[in-house]
């Protein structure tokens, strides 16, 4: 940054000397760059901002199985969002999940971190292994753990019967709850590890002589964990949080390929029941009202943890 | 903010292996066959549309089909069933003439339909189809009193049991009542060769409504009235979904069934641990794949059970066909794939080949076909039986309501008919939405 920065001055200080208008030449300058961006720009209006905005339309529209000419209906797509069970059902599923599997991410993820960043031997084996399940497609990782749940030929069950904990094989994905935080389990096998990469790379900026600053003043390293090392980590775990979250809230992959939604609807959230509207039911207005009520409570997420984490740092 | 040279590395490294690990996750590949060659006679190329399952076969006789019409050539893709809906939908939603063909799930023909998005073929329809092919296969893209495409094949959900295990406890026939299955079940249960009778695939999707067809039917119920408006909550259907919560509660069923679709709990069923189990037919090859089953040769095929004296026996049909799409500029060259692959030489062929039942009733008697497949003549049995899942327009909303409900009644967050009951109001609600029209 810094360099950067006295580079430009110096550019800045020849261009003077040679009696070059800094306007003229960034006027100049921009028009070819504008020029030059035009291909990635028009990539991005297709890609991305025309669906969008094309989505918002469409929201407004009344499509179903029966209308050939979906009439235009203003709201009522997200008036009848809002007095459907099967909304709040979700809402309520996807907030468990996003708070339970995120909670829990942090927690461990924040141990793992201060664990690896200890000087142990093998310690950069260790560090490459934490990468494995972050590395892992969720797909793959939805396979494995419904392999390891499996009722009849499950790791899981083997295991737990093996050590005496249960008398016989459960069926860990056949109730609502169960399943719920059985998913939630396979979400945090996988996603712990990114958190306590986040943070293992923050740790590694932290410099040494704060804590041998404390020790000298007779911290014990219990405290140095509360008093140093979180509050230096506060921008990385906002960080870490901010990405989880919004990641977690519209989480679908894992949910599609371990569960389906079921049993009894008992995993079905919010992005699910949304996949379901607009691909099985056709009700792409619907469908399209939903995701964006989606995205504005992932919105506010980031806007609530923004606030409060740099507001303190 | 200074950042050290390793982790630059370890993060450049952490990168590369995600990226490589995403791709041996793999994408299913996109079977393109055929080509747009362009020649003095300027041959028309048509676009179909398959789903994975029996695409190998349809691609090995499309040299035939050309050679046989050189003036048509076809672009053969594929895609699993799973998405086979979706893709279908949006590509013709949008107007565009992707496809000439497209494959049809009997459960979607009332939407399809609907939506505009196949054209009817009565005039192509010919008398010997009408007489010879299995009503229940053709009537699968027949919709109000017009018919839309040929079935591809004829699948019900047959009644599979484990010959080996019923003879070692000394029983000689197969059950024909739900309760005789019980009785077998616990004296193979006593003699120690089983830990439950029958496993089911009553995970929440589409194959727990085809389990749930056949067993209300057996019970002599339906799921629509007989005007063909929906009506879950009669007391037959109660009884089938109480003989569902029973069979899991007595340990007849394999409590695993609420987790396992269509296709996990063959998994099971070919360990030869569980001697009785209903499936489609592809499910026949699976138990015969010495790499994937330990039940080979012990499977034997039977009538499926019944609930009620009333009841021979019932079963649920789940054929799939082809259709020309409202969007086809090359609707007579496109029908002529469909008409070819329906023929009576490719379907014997593909019951030889892929296992598949044939559509016509006459191949049922063909020495050779009998022959080559040996469990043909006890399937063509439960043909006569077999019934359809409710004909109607959102039915993929009616079948998720319907799923969530039975699911609560086998969980036991509801009894049977409480549960009926909701998915009842469900669907009334559902319906009501769309103007009563259904």
């Amino acid at each position: 940054m810094k360099l950067c920065a006295a580079c430009c001055r110096n550019r800045y200080k020849k261009l003077v000397k040679r009696g070059i208008t800094l306007s003229a030449k960034t006027y100049r300058e921009n028009k070819t760059a504008y020029f030059f961006i035009l291909p990635a720009m028009l990539f991005i209006i297709g890609i991305i901002i025309f669906p969008l905005l094309y989505s918002v339309y469409i929201s407004f529209f009344d499509f179903n199985i029966f209308t050939k000419h979906p009439p235009f209906i203003g709201l009522k797509n997200y008036m009848d969002i809002f007095k459907s069970d099967y909304f709040w059902q979700s809402m309520g599923r996807t907030t468990y999940f996003t708070v339970i599997s995120v909670g829990l991410e942090l927690v461990l993820g924040f141990l793992v971190a201060l664990l690896l960043n200890q000087e142990f031997k093998g310690r950069s084996f260790a560090r490459t292994l934490l990468i494995l399940p972050w590395a892992l497609p969720t797909v793959v990782n939805g396979v494995l753990w419904t392999w390891i749940y499996d009722p009849n030929y499950g790791a899981l069950n083997a295991l737990l019967k093996s050590l005496g904990i249960i008398s016989q094989y459960k069926n860990w994905l056949g109730t609502a709850f169960n399943a719920m935080n059985a998913v939630i389990v396979a979400d945090v096998w996988k996603n712990t590890s990114f958190i306590a990469m986040v943070l293992l790379a923050a740790m590694q900026n932290i410099p040494k002589d704060y804590y041998e600053a404390a020790i000298i003043d007779g911290a014990s390293r219990l405290k140095n964990v509360f008093y140093i090392t979180l509050p230096l980590l506060r921008p990385a775990i906002l960080v870490a949080v901010v990405i989880r979250t919004m990641e977690a809230f519209k989480v679908f992959d894992i949910i599609y390929i371990m569960t389906k939604g079921g049993p009894a609807n008992g995993t079905q959230v919010i992005s699910y029941y949304t996949y379901i509207n607009s691909f099985q039911y056709s009700k792409y207005g619907y469908g399209a009202a939903l995701s964006y009520i989606v995205s504005l409570v992932i919105l506010i997420f980031a806007l609530v943890y923004i606030k409060i984490l740099y507001k303190k740092s | 903010m200074k950042i050290s040279k390793g982790l630059v590395v370890f993060v450049v490294i952490l990168l590369t292996v995600s990226a490589l690990l995403a791709a041996c996750g793999g994408n299913p590949s996109k079977n393109q066959g055929g080509s747009d060659a362009k020649n003095e006679s300027q041959p028309v190329t048509i676009n179909v549309l398959s789903s994975d399952d029996f695409a190998g076969f349809r691609k090995s006789v499309i040299p035939e089909f050309e050679a046989k019409y050189p003036n048509i050539k076809v672009n053969f893709m594929s895609v699993g069933y799973d998405s086979l809906h979706q893709k279908e939908v949006t590509a013709l939603e949008s107007g565009g003439d992707t496809y000439d063909v497209i494959d049809v799930d009997c459960i979607w023909t009332p939407e399809y339909v609907t939506k505009g998005y196949i054209i009817p073929v009565n005039d192509r329809i010919t008398q010997e189809m009408k007489d010879d092919i299995v009503p229940a296969a053709l009537d699968i893209l027949k919709y109000k009193d017009n018919y839309y495409g040929l079935p591809m094949f004829n699948d019900v959900l047959f009644f599979y049991y484990n010959e080996d295990l019923l003879k070692q406890a000394g029983i000689n026939e197969p059950p024909k009542t739900w309760d005789e299955l019980i009785q077998q079940t616990n004296l193979m249960k006593q003699k120690g060769l089983i830990d439950y009778g029958m496993v089911w695939g009553w995970a929440q999707a589409e194959g727990l409504i085809c389990y749930y067809t056949a067993l209300a039917h057996s019970f002599g119920g339906d799921l629509v009235d007989s005007s063909g408006k929906p009506a879950v909550n009669t007391p037959q259907n109660v009884k089938a979904l109480q003989f569902m919560v029973d069979s899991i509660a007595n340990k007849v069923v394999d409590p695993a069934s609420i987790t396992y679709d269509d296709r996990q709990m063959l998994n099971v069923f070919s360990q030869g641990r569980v001697p009785f189990g209903m499936n489609w037919s592809f499910a026949w090859s699976v138990f015969n794949d010495a790499n994937q089953s330990k039940v080979v040769n012990k499977i034997k095929v039977g009538l499926a059970p019944a609930g009620t004296p009333e009841v021979k026996s019932a079963t649920c049909a789940g054929s799939m066909g082809l259709a020309v799409t409202s969007t086809s500029k090359h609707a007579d060259e496109a029908w002529k794939f469909i008409e070819f692959l329906a023929g009576k030489d490719i379907q014997k062929k593909q019951a030889i080949t892929a296992g598949a039942l044939p559509i016509w009733k006459s191949l049922y008697d063909d020495k050779e076909l009998q022959e080559q497949h040996p469990a043909l003549k006890e399937m063509s049995a439960q043909l006569d039986t077999a019934y359809n899942r409710p004909s109607i327009v959102w039915y993929n909303e009616f079948s998720n309501a319907l799923q969530v409900e039975i699911q609560n009644a086998l969980n036991k967050s509801k009894t049977p008919q409480q549960a009926l009951d909701d998915a009842q109001k469900k669907i009334d609600e559902i319906m009501n939405n769309y103007g009563g029209k259904y």
